[in-house]
């Protein structure tokens, strides 16, 4: 049986990076920071809340989001919304990551 | 709901006041929206309000950790791209400063005729404070490049394998061990029978030494052949064993003190023996030049050994 600390620690490694992925594919739809969280913890992305927001400003500051101020409703919210140039991004990742499961798939195929 | 101040406001007070300014406004009001959705969502599932606050702020952790997210402040004072320079820089210092401050300090308290308790004091007093220093300003000046974007991004020149330490590169270093025996065989010679033989005698025809016989009433010249006889065994163990902290540490508190000591007989006017210099017909002008011919040469050397041990260390 795996020790729960190195488990958590090779599914930490594995995940890292599928966040930024999992944000530009969600936020092809604008929506803001605690929905997005909320939506992201459903679709099985674990993430924390203090790693996500620092996040969307770096993606923002990357010129991967675009972000507008709604205050339509009584509480003012910041809606992120992917770019063009993050679009692309994605379409590059998601390419990598098919490459990676198909190569996985074949590895394991061959053993 | 202004005053006094709640949790939240607590809380985002703690992370604006260590985010650049400019971006506060921004923060504070996307922070505040954040956690008032987190609240109502725990409330609306029943939990009770000020536990909700609670729950939310402890959830989203040390505020000065989420501070440095939004800053992109690294969480750590020298991260590993800098790390090996910096414990290179830092052993280089080391081994080759403090060495060279404990034989000044020590050689020349010796030499004014200090006990040897007060010597050893001072010279552990000074080993101490250089330490300090040199650990002090190096990590200082690493955590500010980690620091500035700018410089983290101008990274040095990428690792090529030329930087890989030389194997001992045997026919070439031996030459400069043998060079160097012979050099410190001759000297020491030299200064050994410098009593007995010169070319000048006096009246008596007994021989006048060229160096001052104050050496030998001191004692200073034992400690002389110490030193090179030490500084020989260091050439030797440099040639045939591998580069470690503590054969550097020694090697250079060796290499020094020759020098270091070289200097301050110069300095003092202790070498020549002022009865050959007279018999010689020199005047005490020309006498003050070898001195300062012999306190060049000691500094050279000092700086010498510093750049040796500094290149040896960067590649190590």
């Amino acid at each position: 049986m795996l020790d729960d600390e190195l488990l958590s620690v090779h599914l930490q490694e594995i995940r890292r990076g599928t966040v930024v992925l999992a944000c530009l594919l969600i936020l092809k739809q604008p929506n803001y920071g605690y929905a997005l969280l909320d939506q992201l913890g459903r679709s099985g992305f674990a993430v924390d809340a203090n790693t996500l927001y620092p996040l969307l400003r770096r993606l923002e500051k990357q010129g991967l989001l675009t972000s507008d101020w709604n205050t339509e409703e009584s509480r003012p919210r910041k809606f992120y919304r992917t770019s063009d140039e993050g679009v692309t991004l994605a379409d590059t990742l998601t390419g990598a990551w098919d490459e990676l499961h198909t190569a996985f798939r074949t590895l394991k195929g061959e053993s | 709901m202004t005053s006094p101040k709640t949790l939240t406001d607590r809380y985002v007070d703690a992370v604006l006041h260590r985010v650049p300014t400019h971006q506060r406004p921004d923060i504070e009001r996307e922070l505040r929206a954040s956690i008032g959705d987190a609240v109502d969502d725990r409330i609306s599932a029943g939990d009770d309000p000020a536990d909700a606050e609670a729950a939310v702020l402890t959830e989203l952790g040390d505020p000065v950790r989420l501070a440095a997210g939004y800053a992109d402040r690294p969480l750590q004072l020298i991260g590993p791209a800098f790390y090996l320079d910096y414990t290179r820089l830092l052993i280089a210092l080391l081994t080759v400063i403090v060495p060279a401050v404990a034989a000044a300090v020590g050689l020349t308290r010796g030499l004014s005729g200090d006990d040897a308790l007060t010597v050893a004091g001072e010279t552990l007093g000074a080993v101490v404070t250089t330490v300090v220093h040199i650990a002090f300003w190096t990590t200082l000046v690493f955590a500010v490049i980690e620091r500035i974007p700018a410089l983290r991004r101008a990274r040095r020149r990428p690792w090529t394998p030329d930087s890989l330490p030389e194997p001992p590169s045997r026919r070439a270093r031996y030459g400069e061990l043998i060079t160097l025996s012979v050099v410190l065989v001759l000297c020491t010679t030299f200064i050994v029978l410098s009593p007995v033989v010169s070319p000048e005698t006096d009246a008596n025809g007994k021989p006048i030494p060229i160096i001052t016989p104050w050496w030998w009433e001191s004692g200073v010249v034992y400690l002389f052949i110490v030193l090179v006889v030490a500084g020989l065994g260091f050439v030797f163990a440099k040639y045939y064993v591998r580069w470690s902290v503590p054969l550097a540490v020694a090697g250079s508190l060796v290499d020094m003190a020759a020098p270091i000591l070289m200097l301050w007989l110069a300095a003092n006017d202790r070498v020549l023996n002022p009865a050959f210099v007279q018999a010689i017909g020199w005047s005490p002008e020309a006498a003050g030049r070898v001195n300062t011919v012999l306190i060049v040469l000691a500094v050279v050397s000092i700086i010498n050994t510093v750049l040796q041990g500094l290149i040896r260390a960067r590649r190590g």
